[in-house]
């Protein structure tokens, strides 16, 4: 009996060992089966998430620290179709917080399309709205019965950033805007997107709070400091807009930079618009180009490249400040008659004469003893034709027609001399009158002052764009351009500092000729003129008051002149030259 | 002979009882010992999942704190704009300075601001590890490491 009991129990014993044995048999078979690495790929996905951590949005500052571009935080206002309660109640909870209508929003989720779980009913909302309505909800959920669902249950906020302009159009030419998707469209937005937006970073990150991760630091996007002066530009954009209504302009731009080293201070155009409110660009602009005139709109000069010949000119030997020319009030090249702006003979004068009196007989002759290599060859030194370099998006080239080109003809060459028959920006004429300001060194123009990015700041340092002219040159061209203003006694001058600079006004081109009446004015001058501290670009397009740019844009020069002296705080100059000789 | 040895053998034999009681304490014995390995494997990793699950609410806080602060700087530059100081400074009777207004005077040793400096602390880089291995290895990575790693190096890292 007893020995039968053992037989029984050894067989038993057996059997389970024989069944443990082949579970774990079967658990190595398994662990090592081709279809463990699938198991495997499964089990990591579920224990796993992929996060993508966005950086924010670099800011916008000017030099002096204000910011001009920030972030804030808005709210996308959704409903969870599934977990829904009471859809009279949200609908009514989120009409009055957000002004909405109840109705609509009843009817929305009422009838929500096919395979949608999650409805947005409102977007980009206020966090003032937004936290005003989730207060409500917790107040609802707190008087509601333990272990029911509130009926504001099944609403969901999530928040996310948007780029907020803190000074609204100010400098918005300059700036550009971010859409809701988060790129950058015109300016400085645009230009630096990448820089701004910074590197999306993607990490797995384990489901099961068990496991320790890394959470990586997302480094924010990059910070920039513009060379803007935000007083100077808010000074300079009421200026403009005072004249355009004063002058009765179509429109207009004022540019101001330090000729030393191409730093953009203030730059204004018209239209402006509210950053903050971007999709009214559709209704603001009906082209690109017109977002800022200062880089994107090339238009003829006029008079104010004569300052640019004439450069070409001393620098080349063909003339001297002395040089005499005897004006019978036209001039004959390449078949066409060159007549000055009163159809006047303005008889003998020397070079500082015909840049005083504008004479465009005079420059043609200057253009034409120059000959069309040496005068091509100069302004394509002075950067005509191509693009500045500026860091703003759509900067464009400009247009200049030189020998061997199609639409090129011999007569070019005499009204390219004052400013007609060449397209030029007036960031483009700035850099080309550097030269003549900065003793023979033209610079580039630039709007970024410096960069931060991971607690360093990098500053942009001033770039040189060659030297077409001598500094003999620029000195010589400078004083007669002082001169000028100074015996002139223009509208342009500004009391107690050295000014040089020069008026413009230009026939704009139309279909088949020149538009007899209207006129483009401009006015481009720097001072004081031992130690240029700015210049200014004046354009007004088409003004009714006077079709003169020594009417229009050099009194326009001149205020924007003592804004500038008064923002930058600088001394006249009987005060510098005290300052030179302590 | 043999009658003495069975003797010797029935004298210090132990009553079955007593060997059964032994069986059940070294099972019990082993038993506790699973348990309290249990219970402090429970421990350590419920005391883990709260801190995960705490560390998780404290990335959360630090995004919509950084968030907070993104919001309240933008809303102070709005306040402190070029539009509403303009219109503070007129409410207060302040008039815009002509340039008739201004006087110079020379000051020996007198430096003119310096456009902005933005620096503020350095921040982490994305690469850097802030979590040491100790945290995330098991016993089988400790191991494998210690194996793998030369003995000098070893040495050279607890001397440290």
């Amino acid at each position: 009996m007893r020995e039968q009991y053992a037989w029984r129990s050894l067989t038993l014993a057996g059997i389970l060992a024989l069944v443990g044995l082949s579970i774990i048999l079967q658990i190595v078979r398994i662990q090592n089966s081709p279809e463990a690495a699938t198991f495997r790929g499964r089990l990591a996905q579920t224990i796993e998430t992929v996060r993508t951590f966005y950086p924010e949005r670099g800011q916008i500052y000017d030099r002096n620290g204000h910011l001009l571009a920030g972030n804030t935080t808005v709210y996308e206002i959704g409903v969870d179709l599934k977990s829904i309660k009471d859809k009279h109640a949200i609908a009514l909870a989120v009409g009055m917080e957000l002004g909405l209508n109840p109705d609509n929003l009843y009817s929305l989720m009422a009838n929500p399309p096919s395979n949608l779980e999650y409805l947005i009913l409102a977007n980009y909302v206020d966090s003032n709205k937004a936290l005003a309505l989730q207060q409500l909800k917790i107040k609802v959920a707190a008087q509601t019965t333990s272990g029911t669902q509130s009926s504001l249950s099944g609403l969901e906020f999530t928040p996310r950033p948007q780029r907020t302009y803190t000074e609204g159009a100010l400098a918005s030419n300059v700036i550009g805007f971010v859409s809701h998707e988060g790129r950058g469209y015109f300016g400085i937005e645009e230009k630096y997107n990448d820089l701004l937006a910074g590197t999306p970073i993607q990490i797995k990150v384990p489901v099961d709070p068990n496991q320790a991760a890394d959470i990586p630091q997302v480094p924010n996007g990059t910070t920039l400091i513009l060379t803007l002066d935000r007083d100077l530009q808010a000074a300079t954009e009421q200026i403009l807009d005072n004249s355009i209504t004063k002058y009765g302009a179509q429109g207009g731009t004022i540019a101001i930079m330090d000729p030393r080293n191409g730093e953009i201070l203030a730059m204004a155009s018209t239209p402006r618009m509210d950053l903050n409110q971007f999709w009214n660009y559709s209704s603001i602009y009906h082209n690109a180009s017109e977002y800022n005139l200062a880089v994107s709109t090339p238009y003829e000069p006029g008079s104010v490249l004569k300052i640019l010949t004439m450069a070409g000119a001393l620098d080349n030997s063909t003339v001297t400040p002395a040089t005499t020319f005897l004006d019978t009030g036209s001039f004959l090249i390449g078949g066409i008659i060159i007549k000055n702006w009163n159809d006047e003979a303005w008889g003998l004068q020397d070079m500082e004469g015909c840049i005083q009196n504008s004479l465009n007989v005079c420059m043609a002759w200057v253009s034409s003893q120059m000959g069309a290599q040496n005068f091509y060859g100069y302004m394509n030194r002075f950067g005509l034709g191509r693009p500045t370099g500026i860091d703003l998006a759509d900067e464009a080239a400009g247009r200049l027609k030189a020998p061997g080109d199609t639409d090129w003809s011999p007569s070019d060459l005499g009204t390219n001399a004052f400013g007609q028959g060449v397209a030029a920006t007036p960031i483009q004429m700035m850099m080309a009158a550097s030269a003549i300001a900065n003793n023979g060194r033209m610079v580039t123009p630039h709007v970024l002052y410096a960069m931060v990015r991971d607690g360093r700041q990098f500053n942009v340092p001033a770039q040189y764009a060659g030297s077409p002219i001598s500094a003999h040159t620029a000195q010589t061209l400078d004083q007669m351009l002082f001169t000028s203003i100074k015996n002139e006694a223009s509208l342009a001058s500004v009391p107690g500092y050295s000014i040089a600079g020069k008026t413009g006004t230009a026939q704009i081109p139309v279909e088949g000729g020149y538009d007899p009446t209207l006129t483009n004015a401009s006015f481009i001058g720097w001072g004081p003129t031992d130690d240029p501290r700015f210049m200014i670009y004046v354009w007004l397009e088409s003004p009714s008051a006077s079709i003169w740019g020594s009417e229009t844009a050099a009194p326009v020069f001149s205020q924007v002149a003592q804004k500038t002296i008064l923002m930058l705080s600088i001394p006249p100059d009987n005060i510098r030259q005290q300052i030179a000789q302590h | 002979m043999i009658r003495t040895i069975d003797i010797i053998q029935y004298a210090y034999k132990q009553a079955p009882w007593r060997v059964q009681r032994q069986w059940i304490s070294a099972f019990l014995l082993i038993l506790l010992s699973l348990s309290m390995v249990a219970a402090l494997y429970l421990d350590v990793t419920a005391r883990a999942a709260l801190t995960g699950r705490d560390i998780q609410n404290l990335n959360a806080d630090l995004i919509a704190i950084q968030q907070s602060n993104a919001d309240l700087e933008t809303h102070i530059a709005t306040l402190t704009s070029n539009g509403a100081m303009e219109t503070r400074a007129l409410a207060l009777n302040y008039q815009p300075v002509q340039s008739n207004q201004v006087q110079f005077i020379v000051v020996l040793g007198y430096i003119a601001p310096q456009p902005s400096t933005l620096i503020s602390a350095p921040s982490l880089q994305p690469s850097t590890p802030t979590i040491q291995p100790e945290y995330t290895q098991s016993l089988l990575d400790w191991f494998n490491q210690r194996l793998h790693t030369p003995m000098s190096m070893s040495m050279l890292g607890a001397s440290q």
